[in-house]
């Protein structure tokens, strides 16, 4: 079976079953974007060293939003550094998976009221196991069943830095520092491109402006 | 040289948006400064001035001009959005870094305290059945629970904030002028300026300890750096663009002000009876709501994320507890030190709302910090490139700082006697953290990777 990409898994992860999210938009939006320069990392389409990210092989990541920045890494004549991209990514990142998987038929648009008079849209998982199956990984990682594998692990970082680990229902003791140790704990790589995107969400909290 | 790759030299990755431009720089910076900022302390400063606000307020432009000019410099040789934490680390030494940022965190961390204060105090002018106690807690509440839910100025909304105080501002002087011109207070008059019966340059100097407070918060542009369009060079031009618009604003309005106060004095609502004269009821309930929706909501806004900042920036190396750099990702706010920073305004605000002059004090203290802080800013200057890069550029590099730190110096010398004692204890128990620092083996580090020239 080929696997969702990463950032499919974590905004499903990322919302509860109505379709609210559980972190605030703009950490969402960094974590998405950092998952999708993960992916691309660890399927070898990007490398990430002195400080600059470069692509190494040019096949299609086989997703529009990895493909597009995949494309501006290639055109990039500077050599900007990963926290460039997934800031710049970050902007429209959001939108674009939940319209990626709203149109994949994985949610499904919902209009509610607020006190039966203001109309909002929520993005409801079209059937719960989706989001099971996302957090599949994660789960049997932090019990301790299998161990994690990059993207697994990553995945794992990724909810540590979004706090979001409540949303997996394991009801273990320091669960955030467990998922953090099984993606520090996992390779170098994984360590520092999840510490990155750690550092990104840390400065949006006290950013000036957002 | 690139400013990614300016960033990068010091171990920092430019993690922060570029897309802030020099009118938007400014317009942070007078939301920070309050363009209507001597409307709160105006009657202090007539009070220890003589009657020469003026003059005060002239002295205060130029002595934050030459501290505007040593920001601009090392903003230039460490472009990080770090406040003067950041510079005086990187410009001499980690521990006096430390310091520094200690000595700043009794501005960062009072001035919510006395923001609050003055709002509460403007709204109990205006609605006296509501004491200042309940006001401040509302206040606090308030924005505390804005704060938490992760909801922070746009540059929209700064905008539209100043042009409200301008609007305000406008009125006042129109008011003003034609109240004057009817024969209302002392008419023109150049006595708000110099008067030869009350002049001294302590007494002068003693004023500007206290307006030195309606200025505080230009330095608050150099924690856009990261996100300039301009870079470092913009930021400059920003701080010395934002005094001097904010000087023109806060001269005119204490010289009108001055000439309309009437006799006794009370300090603590002194502009707002001037308003009253100027206008009638109308324009003193203009003003009180202005100043506190200004200064208890717009001003506490921005002044709670530059605290949020630094105790981030501190904590994050090590120099302060860890758990004030932990955020809250679900509403993406720093909310330890939120809290922290609410609990002290309302214990702080509470205290100093019983006490006899309270808001002289706790201005006297913010200012203590912030000038304490400012003159280590300008050794900075002078060791970073005279003494370190040995810089022939002899006027921005020793001149211009040995100046603005000896206007300084003196300006502390002449402050508030309890203020001096207060801030002495304050650097000394800095001292005893930094002692247990290097006990602890954690002595100040900034992650500087590496050391070279601008």
């Amino acid at each position: 079976m080929t696997r969702q990409p990463l950032h499919h898994d974590l905004f499903l992860i990322a919302h509860d079953k109505s379709g609210k999210p559980l972190a605030h938009r703009s950490a969402t939006s960094l974590a998405l974007a950092g998952a999708v320069l993960i992916d691309l990392v660890l399927a070898e389409h990007v490398s990430v060293a002195a400080g600059s990210a470069a692509v190494t092989g040019r096949a299609a990541a086989g997703d529009a939003v990895a493909d597009d920045l995949l494309n501006v890494i290639a055109a990039d004549r500077i050599g900007h550094d990963p926290p460039y991209w997934v800031r710049s990514l970050a902007e429209n990142v959001y939108d674009r998976t939940r319209d990626a998987l709203t149109a994949a038929g994985l949610l499904v648009p919902v209009t509610r009221r607020r006190l039966g008079m203001l109309p909002y849209v929520r993005h409801e998982p079209a059937d719960i196991a989706l989001l099971v199956r996302a957090s599949a990984g994660v789960r049997s990682a932090a019990e301790g069943r299998k161990s994690p594998d990059a993207r697994s692990a990553a995945l794992c970082g990724l909810v540590a830095v979004l706090q979001i680990e409540a949303a997996l229902y394991l009801g273990l003791p320091s669960l955030n520092e467990r998922l953090r140790a099984l993606a520090t704990g996992h390779s170098p790589l994984v360590k520092e491109l999840v510490g990155m995107v750690d550092t990104l969400v840390q400065e949006a909290a006290v950013a000036v402006y957002r | 040289m690139d400013s990614q790759e300016s960033i990068g030299r010091f171990g920092y990755r430019q993690e922060l948006r570029r897309g802030v431009g020099l009118t938007d720089l400014v317009f942070y910076g007078l939301i920070f400064m309050v363009p209507i900022a001597p409307f709160a302390i105006f009657g202090l400063v007539y009070e220890r001035s003589g009657g020469m606000p003026v003059l005060v307020y002239l002295v205060g432009i130029i002595a934050l001009l030459f501290t505007a000019n040593s920001y601009a410099q090392m903003v230039k040789a460490f472009p990080l959005s770090g406040s003067v934490y950041n510079y005086a680390g990187r410009g001499i030494a980690a521990p006096v870094g430390f310091m520094t940022g200690w000595a700043i965190l009794l501005d960062y961390l009072l001035a919510p305290s006395l923001l609050y204060l003055i709002a509460s105090i403007a709204m109990n002018a205006s609605i006296p059945a509501v004491p200042v106690w309940a006001w401040l807690i509302i206040f606090v509440t308030v924005n505390t629970v804005i704060n938490l839910r992760g909801i922070r100025m746009t540059i929209k909304l700064t905008k539209v904030m100043i042009v409200a105080e301008l609007a305000v501002l406008a009125l006042f002087l129109l008011a003003g002028l034609w109240a004057l011109l009817n024969g209302a207070g002392r008419g023109f008059s150049l006595t708000p300026l110099f008067n030869p019966e009350t002049f001294s340059w302590p007494i002068v100097f003693a004023a500007v300890s206290v307006a030195v407070l309606s200025f505080l918060g230009f330095d608050g542009i150099s924690m856009l750096v990261e996100e300039s369009t301009g870079g470092s060079e913009q930021v400059g031009r920003a701080m010395r663009l934002a005094l001097v618009l904010a000087g023109v604003l806060f001269i005119t309005q204490v010289w009108v002000a001055a000439l309309l106060a009437p006799e006794p004095l009370n300090s603590d609502t002194a502009f707002y009876d001037a308003a009253a004269i100027a206008g009638g009821e109308w324009l003193r309930h203009l003003t009180t709501t202005a100043t506190a929706i200004s200064w208890g909501v717009a001003n506490t806004l921005v002044a709670q994320v530059a605290v949020s900042r630094l105790l981030y920036a501190m904590a994050r190396d090590r120099q302060l507890p860890a758990f004030l750099a932990r955020i809250s990702v679900r509403n993406s706010v720093p909310a330890n030190a939120i809290l922290l920073v609410s609990v002290l305004s309302v214990g702080i605000g509470l205290w100093m709302s019983t006490v006899d002059g309270g808001v002289d004090l706790l201005t006297s203290l913010i200012n203590m910090g912030a000038l304490v802080a400012f003159i280590v800013l300008h050794v900075s200057v002078v060791v970073h490139y005279t003494v370190r890069l040995k810089s022939a550029n002899r006027w921005a590099h020793l001149a211009a700082p040995l100046i603005g730190m000896a206007i300084l110096v003196f300006v502390v010398i002449n402050a508030n006697i309890l203020a001096q004692m207060v801030g002495l204890v304050w650097l000394g128990v800095g001292a005893v953290v930094l002692a247990i620092l290097y006990a602890m083996g954690r002595r100040p580090t900034l992650r500087d990777s590496v050391k070279e020239p601008a």
